[in-house]
């Protein structure tokens, strides 16, 4: 992270622009979006993804990828769930959410890093067996109706900033000390950037590689923690599609798939500009199946925008297989 | 040492295979009749054609994998009945339908080849594009009532044997075991997988061939949707679902590897085989569909843990 990178940090830039001018465009379609209650719901329904966001971000800079990360929330979601359900104190039901998050990312991570299997083959399939254990916990039907045990942790405000706002913001302060001022955030990028190199000159690749993934785990059970607090209830589809937009937002704010790269506030905007088009699109009417549909484009036109500004590596290195 | 080492993988699977049968003629002794077995083969056709593709895709290499196939069944199978549902003949319709999914695979391979991004990333988006769009346009509800006359290919058998088996995954499987032994194609395929910046030195047109695998992805994801859209006499929105995940795990439990350059169609159809006859076991002893997913998952990771230990093991 020397000074010419951080000043790279110019995408977040770019982002706000664009969530400025797709507000426009939207506002003028519909007279309802740039309303008070319109961009709170924008935010809250941020909240979760902004903490997957930001745990997806650091894998991405290892040159790792989770696409299992929508299963562990259900997962975790089922258990916190459950803790509620069965009347648990508040402590122990905050605590579940992020134990069980880490326990799982710990499980890609061992995947990975002593299996060494491909991440996103060992992310898909745990994909596949997390929704089974989905369904399998909940036995087909939902966890609904229940009672209001987290609102006192998570629905009040401090001075007028819902506290839910404040973690989220703690969550990103932590995830820049981290990449900013500790020997962790050299040895992320490091891993990302080039593994070979980086583990000759004596970065813990291992360690490293765990921790990405039992952070973004950490984050995933918290997420899961406030999505139980919001809804009051936990479906088989909860979580569903947040790895891709989590995937989305982080390489909108700047991350690439082929690490080395991490942007936290390039990530905020992401996050934010992912949701704004997507509660644009259902308020000007149309249904919320195409939420998929415009994220995918998204991606793409990103992808394709990225590459065509001449943003890869010499040689055609960006076509390297997978590590 | 190779050929040993692909025996050993090959023998694996084929043992799994047998332990499987073996649980469902305890628990299950209506699974050896003729009629299921001519149902394994009806339910294996989607699967096996796509697994051939993605087959083709993964050996590539270059870090190959086609996730957008499941959604290119779906909208290509929504494209026919569209169609047939307009009044196009149903041939027509078909080689239609067939060439739509040519260029949705081929979009993949432009996007891939032409701007140098990693398949992984570029499928993903396309896999929500694919799905999305076909979720989207038809509000998540299947365009049904095809004429009875539709479905010759896909609900008839000769010999117990279903039709768009023979018809299709029968020749096109030795068509492209074909290629890939016995023409230069197949071997190129190989050494693209093998050692791209080599097989780029030597002068292969590396980008043309790559192109040319996720256009025949996507074409035999697109006869997927066909067969489907024939035997069901309707298109879901969702009939693609969960097949980027079952036939990439078949081409790697078929000792593909993931890196590419090396493993065949042969372990590919074997495996497709396998699940296919989970599948159907599993519905004759009524557990849910979802463990078959869950199943999938576990041998995806367990077939690669396998293939590390194996290889490591080899070079000790």
């Amino acid at each position: 992270m020397n000074r010419k990178q951080w000043l790279l940090g110019r995408r977040e830039v770019t982002l706000a622009l664009a969530c400025v001018a797709a507000s426009v465009l939207f506002q003028f379609l519909s007279p309802y979006f740039l309303t008070g209650p319109n961009l709170i719901t924008i935010l809250r329904n941020s909240v979760e993804l902004l903490l997957v966001s930001l745990g997806i971000s650091f894998i991405l800079a290892t040159a790792g990828i989770d696409i299992a990360v929508g299963g562990a929330l259900g997962i975790c979601a089922i258990f916190v769930g459950w803790s509620v359900q069965g009347g648990w104190p508040l402590a122990a039901v905050l605590l579940i959410g992020p134990l069980i998050g880490t326990a799982l990312g710990l499980v890609s991570a061992a995947l990975i890093v002593w299996g060494k299997i491909p991440p996103i083959i060992a992310t898909l399939g745990l994909f596949g067996v997390y929704r089974a254990a989905i369904f399998l916990l909940l036995g087909g039907s939902w966890i609904s109706g229940l009672p209001d045990t987290l609102g006192p942790a998570v629905n009040t405000s401090i001075g007028g900033v819902p506290v839910v706002g404040v973690y989220v913001l703690l969550c990103y302060l932590v995830g820049w000390l981290i990449i900013r001022w500790l020997p962790l955030g050299p040895a992320i990028l490091a891993t990302g950037g080039n593994e070979r190199a980086a583990r000759l000159s004596g970065v813990p690749i291992g360690k490293t590689k765990f921790f990405v993934y039992g952070f973004t785990g950490l984050l995933v059970g918290f997420a899961a923690v406030l999505y139980v607090a919001r809804y009051r209830n936990v479906e088989t589809s909860t979580g569903g599609l947040v790895a891709l937009d989590a995937i989305v937002a982080s390489v909108l704010g700047g991350a690439s798939v082929l690490g080395g790269k991490a942007n936290l506030l390039g990530t905020m905007f992401g996050v934010l500009l992912v949701r704004l088009l997507q509660n644009g699109f259902v308020l000007m009417g149309a249904p919320s199946l195409w939420e998929q549909v415009i994220t995918g484009f998204l991606l793409l036109v990103v992808l394709i925008l990225d590459a065509l500004a001449g943003n890869r590596r010499v040689n055609g290195s960006r076509l390297v297989t997978m590590p | 040492m190779r050929i040993a080492l692909k025996q050993i993988r090959f023998s694996g699977l084929l043992l799994l295979w047998l332990i499987a049968l073996a649980i469902f003629a305890v628990w299950a002794p209506a699974f050896f009749s003729l009629a299921n077995f001519t149902s394994i083969l009806q339910f294996s056709t989607l699967l096996a054609l796509v697994t051939l593709g993605q087959t083709f895709v993964i050996l590539t290499g270059g870090g190959g994998i086609d996730l957008s196939v499941g959604g290119i069944v779906s909208l290509s199978g929504l494209f026919i009945a569209f169609l047939i549902k307009q009044g196009t003949p149903a041939l027509a319709a078909g080689i239609a339908g067939v060439l739509f999914g040519g260029i949705l695979g081929s979009i993949n391979g432009l996007i891939i080849t032409r701007l140098r991004l990693l398949p992984l990333i570029v499928t993903l988006g396309t896999y929500y594009a694919y799905n999305g769009l076909a979720l989207a346009l038809t509000g998540g509800a299947p365009i049904s009532g095809l004429p009875t006359s539709f479905g010759i290919v896909g609900q008839n058998a000769v010999l117990s044997i279903p039709l768009h088996t023979l018809l299709l995954v029968l020749p096109i499987f030795l068509v492209m075991m074909f290629i890939l032994a016995q023409t230069p194609l197949g071997r190129w395929i190989y050494a693209i997988g093998g050692n791209e910046k080599a097989a780029r030195l030597v002068g292969l047109p590396v980008n043309t061939i790559r192109l040319g695998v996720y256009g025949l992805s996507g074409i035999l994801a697109a006869l997927a949707g066909l067969v489907a859209d024939s035997w069901l006499l309707s298109a879901r929105p969702n009939i693609g679902d969960n097949l980027e995940l079952l036939s990439l795990t078949a081409t790697l439990l078929g000792g593909t590897s993931i890196f590419g350059g090396s493993g065949g169609l042969a372990g590919s159809l074997i495996a497709v085989l396998f699940f296919t006859s989970l599948q159907v076991g599993l519905q004759m002893l009524n557990v849910n569909n979802i463990w078959q997913l869950g199943l999938v998952g576990l041998f995806l990771i367990g077939s690669v843990l396998l293939d590390r230990i194996i290889r490591t093991a080899g070079t000790k």
